[in-house]
């Protein structure tokens, strides 16, 4: 008896529930703008996310502060696909992605969507790979390094904060590659995030670490590691002013890692021109370089039609370097 | 009764075993820098359950009595609640999905109507401005109640 | 040489930072209580508002350590009173808490752990304060074999937990360790058992697998309680609030050696409050249960995870203050807070901002006076959670998961996975499981295969590297030790009698 009340209570409850669903359906759309780092708090998207958010709301370009939501899943591949499938027109939303987003669309990793699939709104800020060593380490300079490693490859261990195809193992790839050494003859350890693989590095279980400048700047300092290369079109100013790049020692390897958004693919050139401008505007502003600085990050300006060319081309470079060693077919 | 739960466990705890090797076995590994690779940890632990699975088949333990068919025709009532919160969540928003999942929660574990609405609505709307603006958690707010507020 | 911390404590005691370090304490035990949002979501979610507020850096940071202190101090709240983990750390302290809950010693159950928490963090600051830099090259001298054989020690040191069904303890860490294979294998990106879902990729996600292994299964469990007809209604009156003197006497050494176990557990990048708070339950089971009484409500068993979790997040701090290496995700929330204010963490930190390298420490300690006298005299109000009546508490439970999970996936799988696993923790409980082996496989499994792939992808293949330096010797011995004396010591000493 008492469980056909419950019974009854239920269906009714449902019944409610129903008729409340259909009525969810209409959405109108809010003014609130959002960026969704597709990641957990704390990490480099978040980072990304909050960028925007404070630059914004710093300049006074957008009234209502911006709300940064979590979606972590497949280094992106969830909030791909939740942009594509449910939120595939929201003027107001934006997704922050990077250079690891463009790797993994080129490995096929973001399940059955193109890198063509959304709208790339730009870029506000980039770093860049480096090629760090002990400072006991015998090497001097990325030359003799790479003369070791052509000669013995296997008693130099790289190590990075990522798996294989990853964009933290990319840079070990393309300096192997430069090396004349296939990236598969390379011995590379994997880490869960840069921090743990310079631990490594600096406990010499690890001989060469391929990491990002901006992680470095407080070793820099305490004079425990040298950065035989920095993996920029030129050299950096600040800290990084004494590092090469490898251009200069000859070797042509360059990783920038940008940071930047995408929009969903359904939203209005007018939605997204708007974006566009507004991002444009904000990079040329001073307090917005106070932010990035703040956080690492080197100065970094395309945008729109330029910035999706931008990614449209990197994906298809990634893609024929995955093929090549045999990471795709 | 006690015997068949724990040996029936055991038979799905092999078959639980057999489907882990068969998809380790099958794994496509492009290249690895490690001599392990990713297959054989999952085999071993598959061989590992397998062999364990089998000492409870011969030698089973004691298990917790299972609850009869009321009380299992409540515990699904219950998880359905929960689906049902689960799939209108973001649809409805926090507030209203919360009203409804409290009261019908509520009412199951034995408050009255009165009661179990009070509860509903005070705990909805309170944690929601609790976690929303006090603590700056993103909720779904179901948009289309926004106007309203 | 302590110049540092005196101008630490002289920044500290301002009363705007003073101000500061309550309220961070008072956010954090809010945060750690409620399940899923543990620490890390803490400062991530408070941090822009430190920055916003234009809080000077050193204000700032005090804010942010106290509210990591104070969610570490709110992790156990739902474990005792609920057996539901508030965070990683406070998983091992269900075992004894609840069954004191159940016993209507919530109130001293409480109080104890916030005393045991105060022992192990300050036993941790001391250290951090004398050793920080000396401790750090230890801890770089950790490699991937050295973490192997740690991984080894830590899961011989579970076979304690065996106890009175050893083939289920051994199916439920298995069963855990499976767990933790679902996901990109992080060595050579092969996706596993993910079923072509995106959302597995990055794993089973530990907050959506304490919260419904624990939770989802707990309001099962709770259901049936409720409708037991032998007018057994679970829960006895609340018994007294405080905590005893003679109680917390009885458990100073496990304080202590709790609290260091967890420094240095803590010290190690990549190990966390999770790994501190098992090894010193299962060490402290195996040197002072003489009577067979953990897990039953011993107040020791809840004093050492406790101890050892509050230790190990002030552990954490030593690689990052002085490396600049995060040990924990928490840690590295924290350095990105430092970066945000253009202060770069090392040992430079100590010469050229002796205010921040120095108000951090210091507010530690005062962090954790303050959430000491926060803690004892409410642990009174925070029992009577226990007498709420169940149609409360249960809806209030489910809230609360559904918040945790969405806060951080803002996504439905998220939360279709938790109430899946829910069944399964159902399930398990009933079938006479465990449900700590399980987390403990989850967490230690992936570690230990990751850690022996890097060892073995270091040295090409060859398995000397996994006991070639002294420390992976020590703790191979060790591991050996643990799970064969036990068994010998009995015999020896028959031996010995018989002859004599």
């Amino acid at each position: 008896m008492k469980i056909n009340k419950g019974l009854s209570t239920y269906a009714g409850m449902l019944a409610l529930a129903g008729g409340l669903l259909a009525a969810g359906n209409v959405q109108a759309q809010s003014e609130a703008t959002e960026c969704i780092a597709p990641a957990k708090p704390g990490g480099g998207y978040d980072l990304t996310c909050r960028l925007a958010a404070n630059g914004l709301e710093k300049t006074g370009m957008i009234d209502k502060p911006m709300a940064v939501s979590y979606m972590p899943g497949g280094i992106g591949a969830v909030a791909y696909n939740h942009v594509n499938g449910v939120r595939d027109s929201d003027p107001n939303l934006i997704v922050a992605a990077s250079t690891g987003a463009a790797v993994n669309l080129a490995l096929g990793k973001f399940g059955q969507y193109d890198a063509d699939d959304v709208r790339w709104l730009g870029a506000l800020g980039v770093d860049y790979g480096a090629i760090v060593v002990n400072a006991d380490a015998p090497w001097q300079s990325l030359d003799e390094l790479m003369e070791d490693l052509k000669a013995n490859p296997g008693d130099i261990a790289f190590g990075a904060g990522g798996t294989v195809g990853s964009q933290d193992w990319m840079k070990a790839a393309l300096t192997a590659k430069a090396a004349d050494l296939s990236p598969r003859k390379l011995k590379y350890v994997s880490f869960e995030g840069g921090g743990e693989a310079l631990a490594a590095l600096l406990g010499d279980h690890i001989q060469v670490f391929t990491g990002d400048l901006s992680e470095l700047k407080s070793q820099l300092e305490s004079g425990k590691i040298r950065v035989l290369a920095a993996l920029s079109e030129e050299r950096m100013g600040g800290p990084y002013a004494d590092i090469p790049t490898a251009a200069e020692q000859g070797y042509d390897v360059q990783w920038p890692i940008w940071r930047g958004y995408y929009m969903g693919p359904n939203v209005s050139d007018e939605a997204y021109q708007k974006w566009v401008e507004r991002m444009s505007q904000l990079a040329r502003s001073k307090e917005f370089a106070e932010l990035r600085e703040a956080r690492g990050l080197f100065p970094m300006s395309r945008f729109g039609y330029e910035f999706n060319d931008y990614v449209l081309e990197q994906v298809d470079q990634f893609e024929s370097l995955a093929k090549e060693v045999g990471l795709k077919q | 009764m006690k015997l068949a739960a724990d040996r029936l466990l055991g038979i799905v705890l092999i078959g639980l075993a057999a489907f882990v090797a068969v998809q380790a076995m099958q794994l496509e590994v492009p290249f690895s820098y490690d001599p392990v690779g990713p297959r054989a940890f999952p085999l071993g632990l598959a061989i590992l359950l397998a062999a364990l699975a089998s000492v409870l088949i011969v030698k089973p333990g004691t298990n917790e009595a299972w609850p009869g068919r009321q009380l299992g025709v409540k515990l699904l009532l219950v998880l359905a609640t929960l689906l049902v919160y689960a799939l209108l969540f973001t649809k409805l928003g926090f507030i209203i999905t919360s009203l409804l999942a409290v009261t019908s929660l509520a009412r199951m574990f034995g408050a009255p109507w009165g009661k179990a609405l009070l509860t509903g609505g005070l705990m909805a709307v309170v944690s929601y401005y609790l976690f929303a603006h006090a603590l700056g958690i993103s909720l779904p707010s179901g948009y289309w109640i926004e106007p309203l507020l | 040489m302590f110049d540092f911390l005196i101008h630490g404590f002289d920044v500290a005691l301002s009363p705007l930072n003073l101000g500061l370090a309550f309220l961070g304490a008072l956010l954090g035990t809010l945060f750690g209580a409620l399940p899923g949002i543990g620490p890390i979501n803490g400062i991530a979610i408070l941090m822009p508002l430190a920055y916003t507020l234009g809080l000077p850096a050193e204000s700032a940071l005090i804010l942010l350590a106290a509210i990591y202190t104070g969610a570490e101090y709110g992790g156990r709240m739902s474990s005792i009173l609920l057996n539901v983990p508030g965070d990683a750390g406070a998983v091992m302290t269900t075992l004894d808490g609840h069954p004191l809950a159940k016993k209507g010693l919530a109130g001293p159950a409480l109080g104890l752990s916030a005393v045991s928490s105060f022992v192990g963090a300050t036993i941790a600051i001391i250290g951090l304060t004398l050793f920080a830099p000396l401790l750090a090259e230890v801890a770089v001298m950790f490699g991937p074999a050295e973490f192997f054989a740690l991984m080894v020690f830590a899961f011989a040191s579970m076979s304690v937990m065996m106890g009175k069904d050893p083939v289920k303890t051994a199916i439920g860490a298995v069963l855990g360790v499976l767990i933790g294979t679902v996901g990109v294998d992080s060595s050579t990106g092969v996706l596993r058992y993910t079923f072509g879902l995106p959302e597995l990729y990055d794993g089973i996600d530990f907050v959506v697998m304490i919260i419904g292994l624990f939770a989802i299964s707990e309001i099962l469990l709770m259901l049936e309680h409720a409708n037991r007809k032998d007018g057994n209604e679970g829960l006895p009156p609340l018994g007294r609030v405080f905590v005893s003197l003679k109680e917390v006497m009885a458990c100073k050494w496990t304080m202590g050696r709790s609290g260091l176990i967890g420094f240095i557990i803590g010290i190690l990048p990549g190990t966390g409050a999770s790994v501190a708070g098992a090894v010193s339950y299962t060490t402290e089971k195996r040197l002072s249960d003489k009577n067979n009484t953990f897990g039953t409500g011993d107040m020791r068993g809840l004093a050492a995870p406790e101890a050892a979790n509050n230790a190990s997040a002030a552990g954490s701090f030593v690689p990052m203050l002085t490396l600049g290496i995060p040990g924990s995700g928490t840690t590295a929330v924290l350095l990105g807070a430092l970066m945000l204010y253009n202060i770069t963490p090392g040992p430079m930190m100590f010469s050229e901002r002796p205010e921040v390298a120095g108000g951090l420490i210091a507010s530690l300690y005062i962090g954790n006076l303050v959430l000491l006298a926060l803690n004892l005299p409410l642990a009174g109000v925070f029992a009577r959670v226990l007498t709420i009546p169940r149609w409360v508490l249960v809806p209030g439970i489910a809230i609360l998961a559904f918040v945790g999970v969405y806060q951080l996936h803002s996504n439905l799988a998220a939360i279709y996975l938790m109430l899946i696993i829910g069944v399964f923790g159902y399930l398990l409980r009933k079938l006479g499981f465990s449900l700590a082996p399980v987390i403990l496989g989850y967490v230690l499994g992936g570690l230990m295969e990751q850690n022996l792939r890097r060892a073995l992808s270091i040295s090409g293949g060859d398995l000397g590297i996994l006991w070639q330096s002294g420390i992976s010797l020590g703790l191979w011995i060790a591991a050996v030790a643990l799970l064969v004396l036990p068994w010998l010591l009995p015999k020896l000493w028959q031996a010995r009698t018989s002859k004599a």
